[in-house]
């Protein structure tokens, strides 16, 4: 074995455990690591804990996207008789709601912090050896850290297309949409994924012209087509163009970058509007069925994924493997190939979500306490917060097909719910999918006001090993939404009431 | 500089389950500090530490079984300070998986000044990833198996591979019991009283709400009143139990023994009437060696024991032990006083070792102290006898002429009928009357 030039005996700051990244999976594990009596460090380069999904992701989208539902509900009342105005939009007070929504829960994080002796370090971290790093501030000083056991959490970053052009503030990441500087007259949505349609809903209740362009043939790539269908429905009915199967080859910018952002900031949406035929936009082409060659647009946002921060964190300096993708490989504990060095969250695969993470925070943290804690959850629940929501666990229908998997299938159509009558909305769905054998539930996909929140349920059942007797004879309160979860498995069973299904024929 | 420390000699019982463990990796212990304990069918024993230091590695965990010799753990003396560092590379150079080929340096780089300072500050944490690395193994996958979260989570804490592990739950769902079932693994020990009593068909004594008729107090029963209920209820359903009572004449042999009691204060032990039982017993087995069997498995045949290991129930806190004297017949008074005295001490300090307790031949039980006339005690099976003894008394004797008063001992004997037939028990029990009269004859 070589020698190996050694850096500083010790830091700094000594640390039992250090964090690297303070998103939703990094505090997690810093504070479980603290529960369990380690002195910890937790770095991350943002002033305020909690990430990707705190300051700019999860959390302030849902604020804005409850405005947009609001906006939405009070227009769709008009039709049932109870009329409102047009809304008034007051575009700073409602970002200032949105950070303070962001702010309250930080500013709760820090306090979680602080109670639990958590050393927070505010700069980039990056490894140096096997058992020091340095966090790097703002301001160029930096902080050595020794440790004896670390967590990488460093996240994931949005992918930016290199054909876009730099520094323009009209082309946007989903940071830069949750800024709302101002509502563009006509968007170019570039991805269909959840983060795209989801800023799509925001900006196109918030007065935008939305188009959304995506590479695949359906929209929320990864979610079965019949669950995406009443989301696609809807917004293709409301959004001014939805390309599929289409991928955008170029962009530049026309005359004026500002012509586009100031008229929709001064002037509000009807100016936004106008702006869309202005020759300041950005012109962007288009290769695919249906979509023209080019198109001009005030704004675009650019949500094509998000790819791994392995490369960012030095992990090589502490002989830890990082692949080609970005992605850094650990076993179902957390552990990379270097035993005391963990990773976790966006940063060891997909999916990159925030309750992925949250987990696999806590393993890591308790391994690291030496026990014997493992990642074993089955499924992970994913939920795009459109409207209506689309949400979806375990196995999907494609999936199942595509491996062979064989699969029974109980579906209800939400059009023969009450409960989402009367909420206005009739194009819901819930489909569970079963083990035809053991007749377990080995997936669900709901589309609908709220899928998400009922998607918890289903995970659940999959987690416990339910069957689709278990869920058809748990009561269900009359009358939810939830009860479509009972009623798809009573579809299952074939003693549904509800529905008139012909009679299985074997 | 790291000093192994493996299960000591219990005795003939191999795949003793851990039911306990009393430190981790990275804890400091003192010399005879208690590590791990062991459960046997009749006792618990700890394995204390042979020397101070910290632990390095723990291999083993709660639900292993281990044999004499078995390795529980490391322990690093050191001189005081703490070097885990060192034993972080060491423990995990052989055998981290490295599928992709881990670059050398990251193993060196742990061997830096700066770590060992680091681990030094933060013994926890250093500690905590050592033991991490020395328990991790190739995960068994789950998919598949049929059980909840909280049930995979307490398998992975304990090791299991729920994949060999059959539930008993509805559609064959694993439960937390089965987990704990399957750790217990298949003890024909464990569940005895349920086998006794539901083998025979004996319906369970009704349970009843005592609370009605007045206020009540739950108190556990000790481990050792559990064991030993199970072992006396067990020989009470299976054998026969006949209990034939005399009395010896030990006006003598009481005499004989105050002398050697005087004689054996000064030196720090008594010399009681048990030594003497010990003795005369020994002679009766001799002469009687059905008395000194047990019944084969079969029960065909008698397996006639050629030693002489002597059980003596004693008295503790926790409840009732039978340590073993062994070879009694080799041994004399004095020895045998002495030895009493040093296991009567061990058992109430509920430090008896499994060997202790191994093998006996013959059980005596003696309430010598206390009272009453008579008793019928419950035979140690496999044995097939135990003598029991109350308190003597002075009695008046017929001697053909007068009454002379004469010390009486009281013997009770209880026997397996299978084995034994009253004639023979009666015949046993006048040759120890006989023998205890004149203390001359323990020595023929």
């Amino acid at each position: 074995m070589a020698e190996i030039e050694s850096p500083a005996a010790s830091g700094d700051v000594h640390a039992g455990m250090l964090v690297l990244g303070a998103g939703p999976g990094g505090y997690t594990a810093a504070f479980r690591a603290a529960d369990l009596g380690q002195s910890v460090v937790l770095a991350d380069q943002r002033p305020a804990l909690g990430g990707v999904c705190l300051n700019v992701g999860c959390i302030p989208s849902k604020a804005l996207l409850h405005a947009a539902r609001v906006i939405a509900e009070t227009r769709e009342m008009a039709a049932h008789g109870v009329r409102f105005g047009d809304p008034d939009i007051d575009l700073d007070a409602l970002r200032g709601w949105k950070d303070g929504v962001v702010s309250r829960l930080t500013g709760g994080l820090a306090g979680l912090a602080r109670q639990r002796k958590v050393t927070t370090l505010r700069g980039t971290g990056r490894f140096v050896a096997a058992n020091l790093a340095e966090v790097t501030a703002a301001d160029g000083s930096v902080t050595t850290v020794s440790f004896a056991s670390a967590i990488i959490a460093a996240g994931s970053s949005a992918v930016r297309l290199p054909f876009m052009p730099d520094d323009d503030p009209r082309v946007l990441d989903s940071t830069g949409a949750l800024d709302l500087a101002s509502v563009p007259g006509r968007l170019l949505v570039i991805g269909g994924g959840i983060i795209g349609l989801e800023m799509a809903a925001v900006y196109h209740e918030l007065g935008a012209r939305v188009t959304v362009v995506e590479l695949m043939d359906q929209l929320i790539p990864g979610a079965d087509r019949d669950i995406v269908a009443p989301l696609a429905k809807r917004i293709k009915s409301r959004y001014e163009n939805i390309y599929l199967t289409t991928k955008v080859t170029g962009a530049e910018a026309g005359a004026d970058p500002d012509a586009g952002k100031d008229a929709g900031k001064d002037a509000g949406r009807d100016a936004g509007r106008d702006a869309g035929t202005g020759t300041g936009g950005l012109r962007v082409s288009f290769d695919g069925p249906g979509a023209p060659d080019h198109d001009v647009f005030d704004q675009v946002l650019v949500a094509v994924g998000r790819v791994p921060n392995g490369r960012l964190v030095g992990a090589e300096n502490a002989g830890v493997l990082v692949d080609d993708r970005g992605y850094i490989p650990v076993d179902k504990q957390q552990r990379t190939n270097v035993p005391h060095i963990f990773a976790i969250g966006d940063v060891v695969g997909p999916p990159m979500l925030a309750h992925k993470a949250t987990h696999e925070g806590r393993v890591a943290a308790e391994v690291a306490a030496g026990q014997r804690s493992y990642f074993d959850a089955r499924v992970i629940p994913s939920v795009a917060y459109t409207d209506p929501e689309v949400a979806w666990a375990g196995v999907t229908e494609t999936e199942a097909r595509a491996a062979g998997v064989p699969y029974g299938k109980g579906v209800f159509p939400w059009a023969a719910s009450g409960r989402a009558l009367s909420l206005g909305r009739d194009e819901g769905l819930t489909k569970l999918l079963f083990d035809p054998a053991s007749k377990r539930l080995i997936g669900a996909g709901l589309v609908g006001p709220n899928a998400g929140e009922l998607v918890a349920e289903t995970a659940h059942a999959i987690e416990m090993g339910a069957d689709a007797a278990d869920i058809a004879l748990t009561i269900h309160p009359h009358p939810t939404l939830s009860e479509t979860v009972g009623l798809s498995a009573e579809a299952f069973e074939g003693t549904i009431t509800d529905l008139y299904l012909p009679k299985k024929k074997k | 500089m790291t000093t192994e420390v493996q299960v000591p000699d219990i005795g003939a019982f191999d795949d003793v389950p851990i039911i306990e463990v009393h430190v981790k990796a990275g804890d400091r212990v003192n010399e005879e500090d208690p590590l791990i304990t062991l459960e046997s069918d009749k006792a618990t024993m700890d394995v204390p530490a042979p020397v101070a230091g910290q632990v390095v590695e723990i291999p083993v965990k709660i639900g292993d079984r281990v044999s004499t010799g078995s390795l529980i753990l490391t322990i690093d003396p050191g001189d005081g300070a703490v070097e885990a560092p060192p034993t972080l590379v060491e423990q995990q150079e052989p055998e981290t998986p490295t599928e992709a080929g881990v670059p050398d340096g990251a193993h060196v780089s742990v061997v830096t000044d700066g770590v060992v300072e680091v681990a030094g500050i933060v013994e926890s944490g250093a500690a905590g990833s050592v033991q991490a690395v020395a328990t991790a193994g190739p995960a068994a996958d789950f998919t598949g198996v049929h059980t909840g979260p909280s049930v995979r989570r307490t398998a992975r804490e304990l090791g299991v591979d729920l994949t060999a592990v059959t539930g008993s739950g509805p559609k064959g769902r694993i439960t937390k019991d089965d987990l704990l079932a399957y750790l217990r693994g298949p003890s024909p020990a464990s569940p005895p009283v349920r086998g006794a009593a539901a083998g025979t068909g004996i319906p369970e004594i009704p349970a009843q709400d005592f609370a009605q008729f007045g206020p009540v107090e739950t108190r556990p029963l000790s481990r050792i009143r559990k064991l030993s209920g199970t072992y006396l209820h067990r020989s009470w359903l299976n054998v026969p139990h006949v209990t034939h009572h005399d009395e010896a004449d030990i006006t003598l042999l009481d005499a004989y023994r105050r002398e050697l009691d005087a004689a054996a204060r000064p030196d720090g032990y008594r010399v009681t009437l048990l030594a003497f039982l010990l003795k005369a017993s020994v002679s009766g087995l001799k002469r009687f060696p059905e008395f000194n069997s047990s019944l084969s498995p079969e029960k065909d045949s008698l397996i006639v024991k050629g030693y002489y290991h002597l059980g003596v129930a004693v008295d503790t806190p926790e409840g009732l032990v039978v340590p073993v004297i062994r070879d009694v017949e080799r041994k004399g008074i004095v020895e045998l006083s002495q030895e009493l005295g040093a296991v009567s001490a061990r058992a109430r300090d509920g430090k008896l070792a499994v060997a202790d307790l191994q093998g006996g031949t013959f059980t005596i039980s003696s309430l010598g102290g206390i009272g009453g006339v008579a008793f019928t005690p419950i035979v140690n099976a496999p044995e097939v006898a135990i003598l029991g003894v109350v308190r003597s008394a002075t009695k008046p004797v017929w001697n053909g002429e007068e009454f002379i008063p004469r010390l009486m001992l009281p013997l009770s004997l209880s026997y397996d009928h299978r084995v034994i037939d009253g004639a023979l028990a009666a015949r046993f029990v006048k040759h120890l009357s006989h023998v205890l009269e004149d203390p001359r004859r323990l020595i023929l």
